[in-house]
């Protein structure tokens, strides 16, 4: 029982808390440091220098072992303990009040001693609206904001409260990936690998009662010059001093993707329940699940050297091979949709992508050429092949994401912010005051403690000042 | 108006910035050694000379970060190149504010001065000054309240370290009643102590807010509010510090030298969060949605 205690009073204090929160910051740390969700094979083969560490303390997974969840769960405690071994001393009013109070301010009056009392009230209870809490040794103790206290341990309650949110979202979430063609309606099931699936979702759970449409996939550009800009630090220098000259260079790949967009429809007995155009942070929600545009695949039918064969190439790759070509290719982004341009005009880009030849040395430095603009339904010629874009498919990758959790968390990680701005900055103060005669003169002696940024003692004083001798 | 004349305004107004940007690199820099200077000697006008710079600085810095936001169209702190100038910015501003009563304590100016020229040096020498539009993942109304209260709570922090650190080194020295630690006493760096306290009382709530409006902006991005990416991960950390120094504050025999070494790594944790974390994903191959390039 004794154990227990100790644990229980260690966990809940000052200390306690300090040293789990050190050691998640070491957890913290560790996943940064060890490439997470990674092969351990994989590590194996590439050297594993810590090879034991990381196979005990599963590094490459930190964030899903026991060890780490075991410390958070030690976390949830320390939080759990604090707030109910704080509850007691903030409730208990008695133990709130200041013994042993000194003055901090002396402010001389003109009240009579009979009246004094009855000013002294009317100042500030009546005016400066203080709370009367207590007496003490013949101060009036009194206070004005919201405690401090509370507000501590209500920020500390959101915390705790904010885990059940988290461990619904550990428990029951669902994740994945879709790659949608336009037009074609697809069941809501990951086709990236496997979905994300919370520790009690079976691998084989029920579908959603609904399959998406995707009516229409669309890309936005902006026109966006090449700053020409030295890369030495001397012509940078230069350009401070007035030596050189910027210049900004519009070339016929300066296109910065403004927006990619994504016409959605859910579909449930052959009707639409949903229907949104997404984009990157403007989801399709519905019922539980949420829809995100994610990124977007292009595909490219090619005609090398006029065979009567198309050949299917992926964009965006780094160097790859491509059959019936004698060197290696970088196929870059195939823009397409509607430029916006830098004089306010809109206009529809004609499909083209830009090409360029990739050459290896026997040393293996790499090397490439100048890059050749190849436009739908035209060729360009590299290293004697000749390559032809017949057509191109876009396909658009969504991320969904069923997470029962997001609703609690968004409520309660809102209130640990409110209620932790109103502890930092907002005022509290708890004031005493007596009045003494001295001298045949009247002084009215104040003691005052302040929480809160926006708290001023100094300021309270004046104002009272200024009140006494209005 | 025609596209080239479009080009030709835009490269007249960049190289307009640059010269701007460099004149407050050198002041910050002319600002350093004065106030060491001043930390050594004592002499009230080098101590003046030194703020006056910086006060400078500072305005011309406000100045180009305004111009900027007009020349991009936007709130300026997409690329690295702008998160540079405004990390600088935010941060001179916020000393000027904090240290406006302080008559014999400007060592934290040196340090504050340093970390402003670094900056801007960093963005000038190695970073691509190109005004680019936002990407698609940026374009969220929480981009600029993040991102904005991000820098004014590395702000704080900063300022927060460099009076613990100066704290620090002046204390031995004011054991052994050495000029450099003129005019302090042990009641004044309590005094100091409290100030930093009280400036990590004000970051950490937008810190705090930063770690949960990063969380609900992932969440409308890209479906998932926790994802262990480093730069998450590293403000976890650094919010964590933060929280330990606050905790250790709170505990009478470690209010001193203890929770100030806590609020110094609370400070390189933030540097982590801010720029070592490029680096660090960069050299161990990590994956991250977060990086500036590097």
């Amino acid at each position: 029982m004794i154990i227990v205690k100790k644990i229980y009073l260690w966990l809940s204090s000052l200390r306690g808390s300090i040293y789990v929160l050190g050691l998640l910051c070491v957890f913290f740390l560790l996943g940064t440091v060890f490439p997470q969700g990674r092969d351990i094979a994989l590590y194996e083969e590439r050297g594993g220098a810590f090879l034991p560490l990381v196979k005990l303390l599963d590094l490459l997974n930190i964030f899903n072992s026991v060890w780490f969840l075991s410390l958070s769960f030690i976390f949830f405690l320390c939080l759990l303990f604090c707030a109910i071994r704080r509850y007691g001393i903030v409730s208990n009013k008695e133990k709130g009040l200041p013994k042993n109070i000194k003055p901090r301010y002396s402010l001389r009056t003109c009240w009579g001693v009979g009246e004094a009392n009855e000013e002294a009230f009317q100042v500030i209870e009546k005016t400066l609206n203080f709370k009367r809490i207590g007496q003490n040794d013949g101060w009036v103790i009194l206070q004005k904001g919201l405690y401090y206290k509370w507000l501590t341990w209500l920020y500390h309650a959101a915390i705790i409260a904010c885990f059940p949110g988290l461990l619904l979202s550990g428990f029951f979430m669902t994740e994945g990936i879709l790659t949608l063609e336009a037009g074609k309606e697809t069941e809501i099931k990951s086709m990236m690998g496997d979905e994300t699936l919370g520790w009690l979702v079976s691998p084989d759970h029920p579908l959603p009662s609904f399959t998406i449409i995707l009516d229409e996939f669309l890309t936005e550009y902006v026109e966006f010059p090449e700053l020409i800009y030295p890369d030495d630090k001397r012509s940078r220098f230069a350009i401070a001093l007035g030596w050189k000259d910027l210049e900004y260079e519009l070339k016929e790949n300066s296109l910065f993707p403004k927006d990619w967009l994504s016409r959605l429809r859910l579909i449930r007995g052959g009707e639409t329940v949903a229907e949104k155009t997404i984009e990157v942070n403007h989801p399709l929600k519905f019922e539980s699940y949420s829809f995100y545009q994610l990124a977007y695949t292009q595909t490219l039918n090619l005609r090398i050297n006029n065979s009567k064969e198309l050949i299917e190439v992926d964009t965006g790759r780094r160097a790859q091979e491509i059959a019936g070509l004698n060197s290696k290719v970088k196929v870059g982004t195939l823009r397409t949709g509607t430029l916006f341009k830098l004089n306010g005009t809109k206009v529809k880009i004609s499909p083209f992508l830009m090409m360029k030849e990739v050459i290896t040395d026997a040393e293996g430095k790499v090397t490439t050429r100048e890059e050749q603009k190849l436009e739908l339904g035209k060729s360009i010629i590299i290293d004697g092949d000749k390559i032809e874009l017949i057509d191109f498919q876009e396909k658009s990758m969504l991320s969904y994401r069923y997470d029962p959790g997001v609703p609690l968390l968004w409520v309660f990680g809102s209130l640990v912010f409110l209620i932790m701005a109103l502890r930092c900055f907002g005022r509290w103060y708890m004031l005493a005051y007596k009045i003494e005669v001295k001298d045949g003169k009247t002084l009215l002696l104040l003691s005052v403690k302040s929480k809160g940024l926006l708290a001023d003692p100094e300021w309270l004083k004046d104002k009272i000042t200024r009140i006494i001798n209005a | 108006m025609l596209t080239q004349e479009i080009l030709g305004r835009d490269a007249y107004l960049l190289t307009i910035e640059l010269k701007l940007f460099w004149t407050i690199a050198a002041l910050y820099v002319t600002a350093v050694p004065l106030f060491l200077l001043f930390t050594f000697t004592r002499l009230k006008s080098i101590g003046n000379l030194a703020r006056g710079i910086l006060t400078g600085a500072a305005t011309l810095h406000i100045i180009l970060v305004i111009f900027r936001t007009f020349e991009g169209g936007r709130a300026p702190f997409q690329t690295l190149y702008e998160s540079l100038s405004w990390f600088a910015c935010s941060a001179a501003v916020t000393f000027l504010i904090v240290s406006r009563k302080w008559k014999d304590f400007r060592l934290p100016g040196a340090f504050v001065a340093t970390l402003c020229a670094g900056a801007c040096f960093y963005a000038l020498f190695g970073r691509d000054p190109a005004v680019e539009p936002l990407s698609p993942p940026l374009q969220s109304y929480w981009f600029e309240s993040h991102v904005f209260l991000a820098f004014t709570s590395y702000a704080v922090f900063i300022v927060s370290c460099s009076i613990e650190a100066s704290c620090l080194i002046l204390r031995p020295f004011l054991k052994r009643g050495m000029i450099i630690a003129d005019g302090f006493t042990e009641e004044s760096i309590r005094r100091y102590r409290r100030t930093s306290f009280n400036l990590v009382t004000f970051g950490f709530p937008l810190l705090t807010f930063c770690v949960f409006s990063g969380a609900a902006w992932a969440n409308e991005a890209w479906g998932r509010y926790w994802s262990w990416d480093p730069k998450e991960t590293w403000s976890l950390i650094t919010w964590s510090v933060f929280t330990i120094y606050l905790h250790a504050y709170g505990i009478r025999k470690w209010r001193g030298n203890v929770a100030s070494y806590i609020n110094i790594l609370g400070f390189f944790c933030m540097m982590m969060t801010f720029l070592g974390v490029n680096w660090l994903a960069k050299i161990l191959g990590i994956p991250s949605l977060h990086l500036y390039s590097v």
